[in-house]
């Protein structure tokens, strides 16, 4: 079936996204010291659909947070009560503006992992009470390379709504879902005009033209992850990985990284175990009881890192797990990209 | 500034005459002109090594991992990072003898935004202390005259409430990812005090609450030893103003104690290993 | 100061977090075990009453007192903080309340610098003669506190991020 489409123009977009805020919990990129971050919001004054893509978090805390209570317990004297945590306040009907494609894709390819052995109903329920309304960037960043990956950026429907800036001047609002589709039905859309497939199409493309045509990151894919599942051995990722300083920062504000480390907090007799981000960069990662640890070296945890992304996923779950979104590597406070580190690898092992 | 001839020399000399193992330095991230750092073991890529006001990044940091350790290095500083150089080898961190440091009498880097970074504005001391060769020309900066730094005096003048509100959103805008104190040249420990597993005792977590006890403790730690180098705030993925915190410990060093910058002077623990019996006394009963 | 109490109090913003009635502040009293915890003991065997709201620590010198204990209590229980040692020169290890004395500065500094008022954080040397003067300090110090409200910042039981 096909999916109702809006065109409206500057103006109208922001009427859209303001009678969205007044009738839905909305989430959007709200500026805090330069860098926006996904936040609850009532008005448009307050955040930054259009936020730029480098300066911006991901959405992956709103799903996955980044703290998140798992239990709650008090030690008696008869032994130890645990009871379960207050409601999810993430679980609510919620709207999220302003998402990129490659936060969107992060989404879809997460969900692998989600419904795998264990079902997290936590994350179930946040994905399924989100709509997300997601804006076709109209240039790539220095860093992204999205394009280049295993998924059509173009015919993506990891979003419910795609807001696209028409090379016309007109904003194109797109329903890709049914729940997209649900909520462009309601009044939201009163400022806009439907307009028809046969009129969106061309201009959705010469967008997208351009878009694509602005990447300086470009890679063969199909090329990288086969030689990576190859060369487990190379000495190469110690070279790429020297001046690494392991801080942490490229899994914390990566949109598909999903490990985390459990921690109690405790006062008195009373505490909650909390879930917390974790990173497989840190030198405790794989620390085991007893004191041994599998991954002491930085290059072996900067090569589980490469492969995780680009190979151990995508035998697994058949999704590549890095998006393109070059977060990591904007953040990295020495700029070791991704990008490099494969394409350097893979390299080096064509030369062997 | 521009010494990337003289640092290319000197590496591949220092390679010739089998004096190092590695040499770190800066590269180009080979798109634009900012830089990475660079860990040179082959004396064939001694060429890729540069040095402009992008160099930016505090390499003292590289003394403490794997590729460093027990190894004779070749290492490039400013003069925010030969402070912590000399703190390094004042708490034996490293052997002065396994290193030879090219020295740089820095006339102050630049940001992404090509301004130049607000603690090289405020720089005391530009010229790097430790060296076995110091390229450029020494600028006898006043090392004594401790200039305020603008934030922190700001900050000190509005009202208690506003201050707490303001640093309340800074501990909740922490995601607890320690690139702080990873990046930090002088956080060395091999396991944190602030990453135990003890649950009465340490946060794991990613509260306000924890974010508070992580970075207050660290910013103790560091009192008296911060150079101000911002690897720190430069690694913080949130862009929080870290240096608020080491800045007024800094100054509240600087003005009470009477003691000079942390790491200018060789041998020289920092304030919290000698005491004066001047020191004030008037904020106890 | 009173100005400055009511900035503390109104900053706050929620209606459970003024003080209930009846309200009585938990202190934390972090004293060395040759001069303080001695007077202490002095001003209770000299019969001299102070309030109860002091909960006491024994520590070997107050240059033990790590910073971090600040933070940690007043982050959990307690709503002020008073540490206290030897006189300047009285140390029983000579020097130690010299180097605690630039911490405890260091520290108060910047823990009123985030936003704590700075009678939340006090010291005080009270040598183990001094009982009445231990008296003194604690009904002080519990004043202060008690003029300043229920501590609210960075309470570890507020777990929740906004």
């Amino acid at each position: 079936m096909s999916f109702s489409t809006f065109v409206t123009d500057k103006a109208g977009l922001q009427k859209f996204y303001e009678a969205i805020m007044a009738s839905q919990e909305t989430y959007a990129p709200v500026e805090k010291f330069g860098k926006f971050d996904f936040k609850r919001v009532s008005a448009l004054a307050e955040c930054d659909p259009e936020s730029p893509i480098a300066k911006t978090m991901s959405i992956k805390p709103l799903f996955f947070p980044r703290t998140a209570k798992v239990m709650k317990f008090v030690a008696t004297s008869a032994g130890t009560d645990v009871s379960e945590v207050d409601e999810d306040p993430l679980a609510v009907k919620r709207v999220i503006l302003g998402v990129k494609h490659c936060d969107a894709r992060s989404l879809q390819v997460l969900d692998k992992v989600y419904n795998w052995d264990y079902i997290d109903t936590d994350y179930q329920n946040r994905r399924q009470n989100t709509v997300i309304i997601s804006t076709r960037c109209d240039k790539a960043d220095t860093h992204c390379f999205c394009t280049s990956l295993d998924y059509d950026v173009e015919n993506l429907d990891a979003m419910d709504i795609l807001v696209v800036h028409g090379t016309d001047g007109k904003e194109y609002i797109k329903a890709r879902t049914e729940k997209g589709n649900e909520l462009l039905s309601s009044d939201v859309t009163r400022h806009a005009s439907p307009v028809t497939e046969e009129i969106t199409a061309p201009v959705l493309k010469s967008q997208y033209a351009s878009f694509a045509a602005s990447f300086r990151l470009k890679m063969n894919y199909k090329e990288v992850n086969e030689k990576l599942s190859k060369i487990f051995d190379t000495p190469e990722f110690e070279n790429v990985s020297g001046n690494c300083v392991s801080c942490n920062t490229c899994a914390f504000v990566c949109p598909t990284c999903h490990c985390f480390k459990i921690s109690d907090e405790k006062i008195k007799d009373t505490g909650v175990r909390y879930k917390s981000y974790d990173s497989c960069n840190n030198g405790y990662f794989t620390l085991m009881a007893g004191g041994h640890n599998p991954r002491p070296a930085k290059y072996r945890r900067w090569r589980q890192r490469a492969m995780h992304k680009f190979v151990y996923y995508k035998e697994r779950f058949g999704e590549n797990l890095c998006v393109g979104c070059g977060k990591c590597t904007i953040s990295c406070p020495v700029n070791i990209s991704i990008f490099e580190v494969v394409n350097q690898v893979s390299a080096a092992a064509m030369q062997e | 500034m521009n010494y990337t001839k003289q640092i290319q020399d000197i590496a591949s000399q220092l390679f010739a005459e089998g004096k190092i193992d590695v040499f770190v330095g800066y590269r180009l991230n080979g798109f634009d002109d900012n830089q990475v750092p660079v860990l040179i073991k082959d004396p064939q890529d001694v060429h890729k090594l540069v040095f402009t006001d992008k160099s930016v990044f505090n390499l003292v940091n590289y003394l403490k991992t794997d590729h460093t350790r027990r190894k004779r290095v070749g290492l490039v500083v400013k003069g925010c990072d030969s402070r912590s150089l000399n703190l390094m080898l004042t708490e034996n961190q490293v052997k002065r003898e396994n290193i030879y440091v090219v020295g740089i009498c820095c006339e102050g880097v630049t940001d992404d935004a090509g301004q130049k970074m607000q603690n090289c504005v405020d720089c005391m001391v530009p010229d790097a202390v430790v060296s076995d060769e110091l390229l450029g020309t020494a600028s006898g900066a006043d090392t004594l005259t401790y200039k305020m730094n603008a934030d922190v005096a700001a900050l000190s003048n509005i009202p208690l409430t506003e201050r707490a509100a303001y640093f309340e959103e800074v501990f909740e805008n922490c995601i607890r990812c320690n690139a702080c104190r990873h990046s930090c040249p002088l956080c060395y420990c091999a396991k944190c005090c602030i990453d135990q597993e003890t649950a009465t005792l340490y946060n794991g977590a990613n509260t306000t609450s924890a974010a508070f006890h992580a970075l207050m403790t660290w910013s103790l730690h560091l009192a008296g030893r911060c150079v101000d180098c911002r690897n720190c705030e430069k690694a913080c993925p949130s862009h929080l103003p870290l240096h608020l915190l080491h800045k007024q410990n800094e100054s509240v060093i600087f003005e009470n104690f009477q003691e000079h910058l942390a790491g200018v002077i060789p041998e020289d623990r920092g304030a919290f290993y000698k005491y004066s019996l001047k020191d004030p006394d008037d904020f106890i009963m | 100061m009173e100005a400055e109490v009511k900035d503390q109090l109104v900053s706050i913003e929620k209606p459970e977090l003024i003080a209930p009635p009846n309200w009585e502040p938990v202190i934390m009293g972090i004293l060395c075990n040759w001069c303080s915890y001695a007077g202490s003991d002095l001003t209770g065997t000299s019969r001299i009453q102070y309030p109860p709201n002091i909960r006491i620590i024994r520590v070997p010198c107050s240059s033990r007192v790590d910073p971090w204990f600040l933070i940690k209590s007043l982050q959990t229980t307690a709503d002020g903080v008073l540490v206290s040692g030897c006189h300047p020169g009285d140390c029983h290890y000579i020097s130690g309340n010299y180097f605690a004395r630039r911490r405890f500065l260091v520290t108060k500094k910047l823990l009123n610098f985030v936003g704590f008022h700075e009678n939340r954080i006090q010291f005080s040397w009270v040598s183990a003669a001094e009982g009445p003067k231990f008296a003194k300090v604690v009904n002080k110090v519990t004043e202060d506190i008690k003029k300043l409200g229920p501590l609210h910042l960075y309470k570890k039981e507020n777990f929740e991020k906004k």
